[in-house]
């Protein structure tokens, strides 16, 4: 088995930047469970599909061996700095480039000092992964990609890790409904914006603890339109892509509000 | 200076930093552009513009943090007006609410940050530049060429963005600024235009939109978007005036 965990998660700062916050504490304390997992899993490279990585030129893969930086978030910058410290699996990530070129989607790798790295990214990498000790293969959502597309790079990168021989956790990062708040709130009384998004959630949530795969495939399509799900939830169809489609059933690790709009930890089972 | 590349959610953020610098590498052209950016903000104005838009209703957040990496879309566009760096800046972020309400509210709010920018330079006694960033009609092509700098894959991408943009650009060097605006929301549409993030109705709501003239200083394309360089010179229409001891 190649993909030896999978899990979805939120890209939002605040759960890492201010956990001590009530409706974040769950977030936070979902992903050091999820953490757990993953390392449980022993996998040989982190595969990271970030929504908050916006590509529009052709598929990109991080390709700088080591990323080590502050990052300040273009709206939540009052919380202060994201430092990060991230190794790259350069190997598969080159191997990736070349698949995804193969199968006919323009892919390039960047290697370049001081890329922006995404907040997604960043969040996924140090909550999941404390102190660098596993090495991503990190890769862009290209805004022009459909569902469709991002499963087959789901896919493409399941197929180069067995190549390779690499035993995978596969996460996909981004968010659940996306409406919030656009004022001030008082952040210890932050809830899901919508009713109705909130209720299409823990819909989503409870399908995927089910591993009704049939009911999710028919729902996510309405889901991603009626609760403004992020990037059309393509997060979630790079994991299905790198699970070959198909799962068991999932934990809920935790999930919440973020400023109004929807997160979730959630691992997928085998 | 108002960007589209400087996205934000709750509000509408002014730099407020004194002093920025740092390397910003573009996350669509990191090929192409790396640049060392040092900048002075103009603290002052900024917390005026954020303090008016506030009291006008708007949400508005000043950025404090000092290791904050202004956007690329700021960064170009000061270095190709003014590359000596040497006039101070506020910098406003593009709050997406045109995206996230309908455009026509999002741009509700982009008209009274310009109103509020407006009343900020009179109350300071600001002699100001408006810059806005945003390009015409916006799809453009989603591979880059090999080399990226072949200007034979240089075109509009599409026929109709093309013309939606030499029409708005015929009304602008006209001064037919309320036709502008009455179409603005067609054209939005119809050509995906970038202007939707907001600057452009910014820009012209701190001008009070005159019915002057708009000087086009050049237009081309870059992946296939539409882009003019125009200038709406106040001085020589009589609507403000020359700096004092500034040579005619």
């Amino acid at each position: 088995m190649t993909v030896v965990s999978s899990f979805l998660v939120p890209g939002s700062p605040l759960p890492l930047v201010a956990r001590h916050n009530p409706p974040w504490t769950e977030l936070a304390q979902a992903f050091e469970r999820a953490g757990e997992a993953l390392a449980a899993s022993k996998p040989d490279t982190i595969v990271v599909y970030s929504t908050q990585w916006i590509a529009v030129l052709d598929q990109l893969w991080q390709a700088r061996p080591h990323l080590r930086d502050i990052h300040v978030d273009e709206n939540w910058h009052e919380y202060g700095d994201l430092q990060f410290d991230i190794t790259i699996d350069v190997e598969f990530a080159e191997a990736a480039i070349a698949a995804t070129n193969d199968t006919g989607i323009k892919s390039k790798g960047v290697n370049y000092d001081k890329f922006p790295i995404d907040t997604g990214t960043i969040v996924a990498s140090t909550m999941l992964n404390p102190a660098n000790k596993l090495p991503l293969a990190i890769t862009s959502n290209n805004v022009y990609h459909d569902w469709s597309m991002t499963e087959s790079l789901g896919r493409i990168a399941a197929d180069q890790a067995a190549t390779l021989g690499r035993r995978i956790a596969v996460v996909g990062v981004g968010g659940l409904s996306g409406s919030y708040f656009r004022h001030d709130i008082d952040i210890a009384e932050d809830r899901i914006a919508s009713e109705s998004e909130d209720q299409w959630n823990r819909k989503i949530l409870s399908l995927m603890e089910q591993g009704d795969l049939a009911a999710l495939r028919e729902q996510c399509p309405t889901y991603a339109a009626e609760a403004r799900v992020d990037m059309g939830f393509k997060h979630f169809a790079f994991l299905l892509g790198a699970m070959g489609g198909t799962f068991s059933c999932a934990v809920v690790h935790g999930y919440g509000p973020l400023y109004g709009a929807g997160g979730a930890v959630v691992e997928f089972k085998r | 200076m108002h960007s589209p590349h400087w996205i934000t959610q709750q509000g509408h953020h002014f730099l407020g930093v004194p002093h920025l610098s740092g390397k910003s590498v573009d996350p669509i052209f990191p090929n192409l552009f790396r640049y060392a950016f040092e900048l002075n903000v103009d603290i002052e104005l900024a917390e005026a513009c954020c303090d008016e838009a506030s009291r006008m209703g708007l949400t508005t957040k000043m950025m404090r943090n000092p290791n904050f990496r202004v956007d690329y879309g700021t960064i170009t566009t000061l270095h190709m007006i003014r590359p000596q760096w040497d006039i101070p800046v506020v910098g406003i972020s593009a709050n997406n609410s045109p995206y996230y309400l309908t455009t026509e509210e999002g741009l509700e709010e982009m008209d009274v940050l310009g109103k509020a920018t407006l009343n900020a330079i009179e109350s300071t006694g600001r002699r100001a530049v408006l810059l806005a960033s945003n390009t015409l009609c916006h799809l453009h092509f989603s591979e880059e060429p090999v080399p990226p700098e072949d200007m034979a894959q240089e075109h509009p991408h599409d026929y109709a963005g093309y013309l939606w943009d030499m029409r708005m650009i015929d009304l602008l060097r006209q001064g037919k600024i309320q036709e502008v605006f009455r179409l603005l929301p067609q054209f939005i549409d119809e050509a995906f235009a970038e202007v939707k993030s907001g600057a452009f109705t910014w820009m012209f709501s701190a001008m009070g939109y005159p019915e002057i003239p708009g000087e086009l200083h050049g237009y081309g394309t870059v992946i296939g978007t539409g882009n003019a360089v125009m200038e709406w010179n106040l001085i020589k229409s009589g609507l403000a005036q020359e700096a004092a001891g500034a040579a005619l």
